[in-house]
């Protein structure tokens, strides 16, 4: 008989369930009060209606806050993979003393809160005269979403059987072909799968980029905050709706090439 | 004579040769934490300056002015609004876990589905838990039921919780799926019920995972800004809003750099009192 009929119960699959309501319901209701024909969020019966999702593509603010979405999260996750790369290869393939101390500033900006973090570089931004707007945002998410990418190459470059490396040089390849042919196809997946994981934390980022937009470079989350201020409308819904469209392909894409 | 030109394969080797030579990976981690040193830690140290009034005869105005009850009691409240999540958080996290562990069937699509919210957007997520509490939202159109949480602290709580939950999960199913499967089937041949099992055996083995879930949960909860800015009123903001509204609205960067460093200082504070009792590198070593 094995642990897995032994430990459970009936009663302890109830509460599983209602945990599971209670964590992907809230994600769930965005989603459903989006098709109202109401001006307010409310969850359609029969009155089944695509309008806010039109007449979320007639409104320019939202469509450019959409693109300036996806220019900063593709060119954050860029830098962010390529720099968390290097970060990775450099603390798998190395020792020295306080390795395993130092690879944790790595990780602050996932530690500090993006709060500190956005008022922190706006400021430094202004000093090292660095633009607001694009690079300014592009900045800043490329550091917010470089612990995620270093995490996720590390632990690919782990289970990397260094042999075949070895194997390419003795068999007379020289560094430069052994990259080329053997190092960059295994371990270009984690890259591109950190990459990814980039590019959905910088496209839902809030909280420092609040302190990072200038005035024509909103991005939707920052657009989204902004109306639930102002008052709910099912717009709010249609946007959100093709955020998470958008961050769950991106994610499952990622998750499919990270093994 | 022609001079014979190196093809582009010829030269990527000589450049990958001398690249070998002198680029080491020593240098590759120095870059990564070079970048973090420059982009993060130099910006959060020159916050420094611009939090005291140099020059005027009172040049810690700001540190203060931060004592004033109201700052404080923000301080206060960011720490205690960030256990009780933590605790919320842990319980439900570990029921996850130890469903993912012991009793799912498809392991891969039920663990897909925790880390499912985690990759949409948090002000998403809080949306959706305002409409659930919003006394005219959906949720109390359908069931006639208004929750009556809107803007209490129960609600911020709650809304940490939610938001949170995954990165708690993740953690504590690795240290309940490293337990040797053989030990609870020896406790269980030599008699003890499930109870006991989970008790004696279960728990205890998987203390390291509850401890890096609890610290990542706190550390993030404490400093949420959105959980308490759309779920709570004024009466739950916590330490990121108060700044966030000092340099936003009040435009007063002096003192909202004072905070952020207050809030800094109390946080490394924090990870090194929690690094004598438990070993940090350990406990992120889970995450």
């Amino acid at each position: 008989m094995s642990t897995k009929t032994r430990l459970e119960g009936v009663k302890f699959q109830g509460v599983v369930t209602i945990v599971f309501a209670f964590l992907l319901l809230p994600v769930i209701i965005v989603v459903l009060t989006s098709f109202t024909t109401q001006t307010f969020p409310t969850i359609p019966r029969e009155d089944f209606s695509f309008e806010w999702y039109v007449r979320l593509l007639q409104d320019e603010k939202l469509l450019r806050a959409l693109t300036v979405s996806f220019i900063v999260a593709t060119g954050s996750a860029i830098l962010s993979a390529i720099i968390g790369t290097i970060a990775a290869i450099g603390f798998v393939r190395s020792t020295f003393p306080y390795k395993q101390q130092i690879s944790t500033v790595m990780l602050l900006p996932m530690i500090i809160s993006p709060v500190i973090t956005g008022i922190a570089l706006v400021r430094y931004f202004g000093k090292i005269q660095l633009p607001s707007g694009y690079p300014a945002l592009i900045m800043g998410h490329t550091i917010l979403s470089l612990p995620y990418v270093f995490l996720l190459v590390r632990s690919e470059l782990l289970t990397f059987d260094e042999d075949l490396e070895r194997a390419s040089r003795v068999l007379g390849a020289d560094p430069a072909t052994t990259f080329r042919h053997v190092t960059g196809p295994i371990v270009s997946p984690a890259i591109l799968a950190g990459g990814f994981i980039a590019f959905v934390v910088s496209f839902g980022e809030f909280t420092a980029t609040q302190f990072l937009i200038s005035p024509d470079t909103s991005t939707v989350p920052v657009v989204i905050y902004t109306m639930l201020r102002t008052g709910l409308t099912p717009t709010i819904n249609a946007l959100s709706v093709i955020l998470i469209t958008v961050m769950v392909v991106v994610a499952l894409s990622s998750r499919r090439l990270a093994s | 004579m022609s001079v014979e030109r190196p093809t582009l394969g010829q030269v990527t080797h000589i450049v990958g040769d001398r690249l070998q030579g002198r680029i080491s990976n020593h240098h590759l981690a120095l870059l990564g934490v070079s970048f973090v040193g420059f982009f993060l830690i130099l910006p959060i140290i020159f916050l420094i300056p611009e939090s005291l009034n140099l020059g005027s005869s009172t040049p810690f105005e700001s540190y203060r002015r931060a004592m004033d009850s109201i700052y404080v009691d923000a301080f206060v409240r960011s720490f205690i609004f960030g256990l009780a999540t933590t605790a919320v958080t842990l319980s439900l996290a570990y029921l996850l876990a130890y469903y993912l562990t012991f009793a799912a069937r498809r392991v891969r699509i039920v663990m897909t589905l925790i880390i499912v919210p985690l990759w949409i957007a948090y002000v998403i997520r809080y949306f959706g838990i305002l409409l659930f509490l919003s006394p005219a939202g959906p949720f109390a159109n359908l069931t006639g039921i208004d929750p009556g949480l809107l803007f209490t602290s129960p609600a911020v709580i709650l809304g940490l919780a939610n938001v949170y939950l995954p990165f708690a999960v993740l953690p504590l199913y690795n240290s309940l799926n490293a337990i040797n499967k053989e030990l609870i089937d020896a406790s269980r041949v030599l008699g003890a019920d499930k109870w006991w099992t989970i008790i004696k055996i279960i728990f205890p083995l998987s203390l390291p995972g509850l401890v890096a879930a609890g610290l990542i949960v706190f550390i993030l909860a404490a400093g949420s800004f959105l959980g308490p800015a759309v779920l709570g009123g004024p009466q739950q903001a916590m330490i990121a809003n108060v700044i966030a509204k000092a340099f936003l609205e009040n435009f007063n960067i002096q003192f909202a750099s004072a905070l952020a460093i207050i809030y800094t200082i109390l946080l490394v504070g924090f990870l090194i009192a929690f690094n004598t009792v438990f070993d940090i590198q350990e406990v992120l070593g889970d995450i």
